[in-house]
């Protein structure tokens, strides 16, 4: 007893704390704080070495001799403050120099930042209504020894190529009449197998020629030089198309092409987030049940259940619906679907999980209560759980679906369907106006639905 | 009538919360049962309509054996007895309507009533009930929305839905303020005239005087008074409520 009692002198103590952080403290029967001073400084030292940050050893060594200043004040010991701010320090210096955080780069990149932002300024949704008046004529090449008469009306546009025909780089001469007057009218050059070659200065450029004041029009044009690259036999004779084209504004506003994207994008961001929780929400339901303690009490195969279920809900829950997205994305393909079932599988476990809270959360009195009336157990269910359960569940999953809707536009990113995957593809070919369209889109909706869902679930709960 | 013999309650965790009840209820009484918290009131009241199964002993109900009746039967007696509660017990985010109507429960159709469908008698009882407790204008409110007084009066309401020809009131007012507390028990007053038996617990021993015909006092699971309320003079009430209790009125409160 007397033996046990008896306490290591303090210099024992100061080089044993000097040996082994905590070991000090540990000996005067405080294990809990020995045990954190020994944590506190090993993974101080082990973060110092792993990064390579010398500097920080300094740290370090403020922290072991810290310990056995504690040590040393024991039983009331150091303050605390000291080590962790010492510890919280070393922590964010090493943290700031490995992410590199470098504040001048925001403003160093302004050229970048401009081309970037001035298109989002002006994003690609609408665009104004346009009326088209197109005409064509087949032009053969290369020519055979009886090639056909290169004349044409379409829509009352007559168009007329000399010569009939053409080898590679000849000129040709376009003559129109019939359309309209004094317009701007584009002349493009189609392959048999429908690529489109442009006819300007260069043959990267539009070839636009202006209409007289009676719709007449004549231009040079030289076959393109690429007009049979990808010909199965370059020396048979095959018709190619000359178009001319007039557009002309005819007032009023119509989806672009991209914006025509965007909203099929979110069209299908929507729905599969919306079938994904349903999917998910439905499958929560039993696992719901499943993972309530209260229920699953008293013989120990319930016990079992219970335990499983739980489990496997916590660790599905912990994987991000991105990662599984991911792993989809490599089994089914690309789309909407592998998407899908990534969302409807981390829902299914996060809505279980919050459904098995809401079933823990029941208020047994009701229940007893409707007993007492001699209804039977279904009734019991029907009359005294149900109620209890619809509003919260009903109010969990619109919720649901609100992080569903945030969260798909992110799984497109990895090929999961929907607004995200267009998104990243104009990401990467640099149609920042779409991009921005895309951005507007996904923020309205969002704050659409976060309104509505917000609402509704105010009147359930 | 009620016979109880012998009764015996022992929880699971080894409780003994009743030990070796015996007592008698003629039709038409008014009966209390007083005792400290944890004396096995609640116990007590829960094992006449099987609520709690009860260790061994038996219940007879007009010389039905409750303690050896099937699950239906059981169903059967519980729809002729009426229950109350302290905390209300009502299912908080249903209608008030909705509530009374699941006292029903026991004699309505078990499909009809599965999908929410009530007779237009029954909905016409309820209002009724609903009139004699005098919310008959909250029918359509939900019940959380109403103060402690008027759930209790829809508990009682939900009861009377079942006709009973007992009523099991597990300390009615006991969330209640005095003045609420008269008004409930003078309804279960009105009941009992009405010919109804009243199995009721209480605290307040003023509200026992006011109101109780007859007085179980139990005492850690055993019953140690049975008589008049004009019987339980300093001595009994020191003995069932042990040595340092002061007596406390509702009315003073
Ligand atoms: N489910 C249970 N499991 C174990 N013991 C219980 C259980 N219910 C009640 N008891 C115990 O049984 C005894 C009697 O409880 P009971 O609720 O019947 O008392 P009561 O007289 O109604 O008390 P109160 O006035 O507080 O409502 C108490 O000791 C209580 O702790
Ligand atoms: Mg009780």
């Amino acid at each position: 007893m007397d033996k046990a009692e008896q306490q290591p002198t303090k210099i024992v103590i100061a080089l044993l704390s000097l040996l082994l952080p905590g070991l000090g403290q540990v000996l005067q029967r405080d294990w809990k704080r020995g045990l954190s001073v020994f944590l506190a400084i090993a993974t101080a030292l082990a973060t110092v070495t792993w990064y390579g940050k010398r500097g920080w050893y300094i740290a370090v060594i403020f922290l072991w001799l810290w310990n056995v200043w504690d040590a040393l004040k024991m039983p009331r010991g150091a303050p605390v403050v000291l080590a962790v701010l010492l510890w919280l320090g070393m922590a964010y210096g090493i943290g700031w120099q490995v992410t590199q955080v470098n504040p001048m780069a925001l403003f160093t990149n302004t050229e970048r930042a401009q081309s970037i932002i001035r298109p989002m300024l002006q994003p690609d949704f609408f665009t104004a209504r346009k009326e088209k008046h197109e005409g064509w004529v087949e032009v053969q090449v290369p020519c055979s020894a009886t090639p056909p008469r290169a004349e044409k009306t379409v829509e009352e546009i007559h168009i007329r190529v000399q010569p009939d025909c053409g080898n590679l780089n000849e000129t040709l001469i376009v003559t129109a009449d019939g359309l309209w007057p004094s317009a701007p009218t584009e002349i493009t050059w189609m392959t048999p197998i429908g690529d489109v070659k442009l006819l300007g200065p260069g043959n990267n450029q539009m070839l636009v020629v202006e209409t007289d004041n009676e719709g007449r029009l004549s231009a040079v044009i030289q076959v393109p030089g690429s007009a049979l690259a990808a010909a199965p036999d370059p020396t048979l004779p095959l018709p190619h198309r000359v178009y001319l084209t007039q557009t002309r504004p005819i007032g009023g506003m119509t989806l672009s092409t991209n914006g025509q994207y965007v909203i099929r994008g979110i069209y299908e961001t929507l729905a599969l987030a919306l079938l994904s929780t349903l999917i998910g929400a439905i499958m929560a339901i039993p696992l719901g049940f499943m993972a309530a303690r209260n229920l699953m009490g008293g013989h120990p195969l319930l016990v079992g259940v219970y335990v499983v279920v739980r489990t496997v809900l916590n660790i599905v829950r912990s994987i991000e619906s991105l990662i599984l997205a991911i792993i989809f994305v490599i089994i089914v393909g690309l789309g909407p679907f592998p998407g899908m079932l990534a969302l409807a599988i981390h829902t299914t476990a996060a809505l279980g999980k919050l459904y098995s809270e809401v079933i823990e959360a029941i208020d047994p009195g009701p229940i007893e209560a409707i007993r007492a009336t001699g209804a039977n157990n279904l009734q019991v269910i029907r009359y005294a759980v149900i109620p209890q359960i619809i509003p919260p569940f009903t109010a969990l999953t619109i919720y649901r679906w609100d992080i569903n809707v945030r969260s798909s536009t992110i799984i497109g990113f990895v090929g999961g369907g929907g607004i995200g995957f267009f998104l990243y593809q104009w990401i990467l070919i640099g149609d920042f106006r779409a991009v921005s369209a895309s951005f507007i889109a996904i923020a309205a909706v969002v704050m659409i639905l976060d309104f509505f869902s917000a609402k509704l679930r105010e009147r359930l709960v | 009538m009620l016979r109880v013999e012998h009764l015996t309650k022992v929880y699971p965790n080894g409780t003994v919360a009743l030990r070796d009840i015996s007592f008698e209820v003629s039709d038409g009484e008014f009966l209390v049962v007083i005792g400290l918290s944890g004396s096995g009131k609640s116990t007590l009241l829960r094992c006449i309509n099987r609520l709690i199964e009860p260790t061994s002993g038996k219940i007879y109900w007009n010389d039905i054996d409750i303690t050896n009746a099937s699950p239906s039967e059981v169903r059967r007696i519980r729809r002729q007895i009426g229950m109350i509660f302290q905390q209300f017990n009502l299912v908080k985010r249903s209608s008030v309507l909705t509530n009374v109507l699941s006292g029903r429960l026991g004699y309505a159709n078990p499909w009809l009533s599965l999908l929410g469908v009530w007779p237009a008698e029954d909905r016409q009882k309820a209002l009724r009930a609903l009139e004699r407790v005098g919310i008959a204008d909250k029918a359509n409110q939900r019940a959380d929305t109403l103060s402690g007084g008027q759930q209790q009066r829809v508990g009682i309401a939900r009861a009377l839905m079942q006709d009973p020809r007992l009523l099991l009131a597990d300390e009615p007012v006991a969330s209640l303020d005095p003045v609420l507390a008269h008004s409930i028990l003078q309804y279960l007053e009105q009941l009992n005239k009405e010919g109804v038996t009243i199995i009721c617990s209480l605290h307040f021993l003023d509200l026992v005087h006011r109101y109780a015909t007859r007085v179980i006092g139990l005492k850690d699971g055993v019953k140690v008074f049975d008589g008049l309320p004009t019987e339980i003079d300093r001595a009994r009430f020191k003995e069932i409520y042990g040595e340092e209790a002061q007596e406390v009125r509702a009315a003073s409160l």
